[in-house]
């Protein structure tokens, strides 16, 4: 390719990515850079007192702040959990919607509908279903599958459940878009990979393992980095359902910024806050890919 | 914003852009104005004012007050923004950031203090008609006035005020043979409380008898509850050295919320997910505001019974406080301003605003001519209770950090914390913010 030619390509292609690098920039770079110069201050918003620098004393605060410990120890255990148990279920809704079905269209619809509500409605339903005492739909459907073994919780008050209700919904709720994505995958992987599978003999186990997985391992990696970051950012349902409690139970890292910034107008300790919990998804992301590329080459 | 620094005020512009700018969007985009009269005098000068879009009857009422205003007077025209209530206090600081205040805005009470604090008001003493100030009602004045004591200035006024009770069933009251306490003097004692609880549980077939409004989110918790630590001699910070340690996490205070505690984790107390434990017959008793009084008599008719909070020993306290109206600091008329507030004060406004909402009228005469508070009113405890059993909020800075701890402590002492561990850790949180701004130095410098 000759200097002259790739000149306006590459012009062309500067200016065809210009819209997103602006956007990016405007909307997630200088953001980043301004928090991260605020949590070097110790602005309170609307205070009448002079701005200080403070150096790194708010990333010692919040690093040391118990609540904040614990809201980042809530995200690994809300993440760990979530993204294996979201993934496999949308990977296995996907294969089952992956064959000639006359329903496909509409089951698929149903799957995905969860992922287009706005949450406000997911929550009042969801809030209803956890509601305590034996008529509440949880507490009665756990009753009836044990066979009356289970005793009542106050799911969204109770240390113990709050979390791991808030990680149901959030799967039922998130599982939709992981399903399309993987299921669009599927559809990719040529059907003459699986045509010589069988002709060779192989059973739907070895099928799956040696044509279904490897043709999907780039979109599995996409979903599963999405999720991920998706888990880390678990805040709506925290705000709404739970704020937090009980006892910190259900706090994230996000919840807490906000909190910080807006509930009690610290904006500095929680722009030091949303510094961290970057810092944090980027690592935890690049890993998720160093992961996946790793496993890839062998 | 004396001795703040080009660059804080840089920072602090910035972070109008990054932080509040995702909390903007939504509220500014679906921010209306109302237009002014369209016929009003050419040389009338504007007036700017701002009002959250709260209860529909109270929108109308004030669209029809501005219309009126604007139509009786040529000086002045008022042009009345509204902005949705979710949002209103973020896009009100961002526009303080900015620069961009108009010149009369309503603020929701307990938030007065810290505005006053930043500089962003101007006190309403020499702004509004002596004889306007002088009917305005004690609770109004006191939650309006910062900082509190006796050099304090008015910096807001609200038309109406609110009301904190208990609403009863008369019928399931009779049933279980508790008797209703109907003046703040005859409330029941915690002992008296806890019995007509189990008394009514007795009846019914859940058990659950008592509506706290746990359905409800944020504010109302320290709005409803608060008031308990008052009335048991404690408080949520002392209000004069502004520190939370030994107040908050005082015996007395543990001693009040472990009584709520015991209401709740005793199976009395409905979770009310439907906001409807009272009105569907499943309680005989609900902790509310005012705003129930319409439904709630609707469907019960005679048998509602209006009843004071329970006294923790001694006396029986309540909450106080509602939107209130405040001149900013940059305000281009702030003349204009005081007139439309004066004029909102008139007793007719005022009767117009609270029958419409339904609030305690704000000042004296209207409350004397109010069908709901007047001296024969269904809800004259109400008015009653304010000024003379009323708590105002801390009038403090500190507030946001305040009420955020007392939320999270309320939260985790309703699921079943430890009360005095769940108290201390709220004391902590306040006396280190109050310590982060360097004990909230009323005159702006440290």
């Amino acid at each position: 390719m000759s200097a002259r030619a790739a000149g306006p390509e590459a012009r062309a292609g500067l200016l065809m990515a210009a819209p997103a690098v602006v956007g990016l920039a405007a909307f997630v770079l200088v953001p980043f850079v301004l928090a991260f110069g605020l949590a070097l201050t110790d602005l309170r918003l609307g205070s009448p007192l002079p701005t200080r620098f403070v150096g790194l004393h708010q990333f010692a605060r919040v690093l040391t702040d118990p609540v904040f410990l614990r809201a980042l120890l809530n995200n690994a255990v809300f993440a760990a959990v979530v993204v294996p148990v979201q993934t496999g279920l949308a990977l296995a809704i996907a294969l089952g919607l992956d064959r000639p079905l006359h329903a496909r269209p509409v089951l698929r619809t149903l799957f995905f509908l969860p992922v287009v509500l706005p949450f406000v409605v997911v929550a009042v339903v969801w809030e209803l279903i956890f509601a305590p005492g034996p008529a509440g739909p949880a507490n009665a459907l756990l009753h009836l599958v044990t066979l009356g073994h289970w005793a009542p919780v106050d799911w969204l008050h109770d240390t113990r459940y709050a979390l791991g209700a808030i990680a149901v919904l959030s799967v039922w709720q998130g599982l939709g878009l992981q399903m399309v994505i993987l299921l669009a995958g599927l559809q990719a992987i040529p059907r003459t990979l699986y045509e010589a599978a069988r002709i060779d003999g192989a059973g739907p186990l070895a099928t799956f393992r040696h044509v279904t997985l490897p043709g999907l391992r780039n979109v599995l990696v996409f979903t599963v980095t999405i999720t991920t970051i998706l888990a880390f950012r678990l805040f709506d349902q925290v705000r709404i359902l739970t704020r937090g409690g009980p006892e910190d139970a259900t706090t994230t890292a996000l919840y807490e910024a906000v909190a910080a910034a807006f509930d009690r107008q610290q904006v500095a300790v929680g722009s030091a806050m949303t510094v961290v919990w970057f810092a944090l998804v980027l690592a935890v992301t690049y890993g998720v890919r160093r992961l996946a590329r790793g496993r890839g080459r062998t | 914003m004396r001795g703040r620094t080009r660059i804080a005020a840089a920072l602090a512009a910035a972070l109008g852009t990054a932080l509040v700018a995702a909390a903007l969007m939504l509220p500014a985009a679906c921010t209306r104005k109302e237009a002014g009269a369209p016929a009003a005098a050419k040389g009338a000068e504007p007036v700017t004012v701002w009002y959250h879009t709260g209860r529909p009857d109270e929108r109308d009422t004030l669209k029809n007050q501005v219309a009126d205003f604007n139509g009786r007077q040529d000086r002045y025209r008022v042009e009345l923004t509204l902005i949705p209530e979710g949002g209103y206090n973020a896009q009100v600081r961002a526009a303080a950031l900015a620069g961009d205040l108009p010149d009369l805005l309503d603020l929701d009470g307990p938030l007065l203090a810290s505005y006053a604090w930043s500089g962003l008001l101007v006190p309403l003493d020499d702004l509004l008609p002596e004889a306007t100030r002088a009917d305005l009602i004690p609770s109004i004045v006191a939650q309006g006035t910062w900082p509190s004591g006796s050099d304090g200035r008015l910096y807001g006024v609200g038309t109406f005020d609110s009301g904190l009770g208990l609403f009863a069933d008369r019928a399931a009251f009779a049933a279980a043979g508790v008797r209703l306490p109907t003046s703040t003097a005859t409330a029941w004692s915690a002992k008296e409380f806890r019995d007509a609880l189990a008394a009514l549980a007795a009846h019914d077939p859940d058990g659950q008898v008592l509506d706290l409004k746990r359905n409800y989110r944020g504010e109302w918790f320290t709005y409803a509850f608060s008031p308990l630590l008052v009335s048991a001699v404690a408080d949520l910070i002392d209000r004069k050295t502004l520190t939370a340690h030994g107040t908050l996490d005082s015996d007395a205070a543990v001693g009040a919320m472990t009584e709520v505690q015991r209401w709740i984790q005793g199976g009395y107390v409905d979770p009310n997910l439907d906001d409807a434990a009272f009105v569907r017959g499943r309680v005989a008793l609900s902790w509310a505001g005012h705003w129930e009084y319409g439904r709630y008599h609707d469907t019960l008719g005679e048998r509602l019974a209006v009843l004071p909070l329970p006294d923790m020993g001694h006396g029986s306290r309540t909450g106080q406080g509602s939107w209130q109206w405040a001149v900013t600091a940059k305000a281009k008329s702030p003349e204009g301003a005081s007139a439309f507030l004066a004029y909102l004060l008139e007793p007719e406004q005022v009767l117009a605003m609270a029958n419409a909402n339904g609030a305690p009228p704000g000042t004296r005469t209207a409350t004397a001519r109010s069908p709901l508070y007047g001296p024969q009113g269904p809800l004259r405890l109400f008015a009653e209770q304010l000024g003379t059993a009323s708590v105002p909020r801390p009038r403090t800075a500190a507030y946001p950090a305040i009420t955020d701890a007392f939320q999270r402590a309320f939260a985790d002492i309703a699921s079943g914390a430890d009360v005095k561990e769940a108290l201390t850790r709220a004391a902590a949180a306040i006396d280190r913010d109050v310590a982060d701004n360097h004990g909230y130095p009323v005159s702006g410098t440290p």
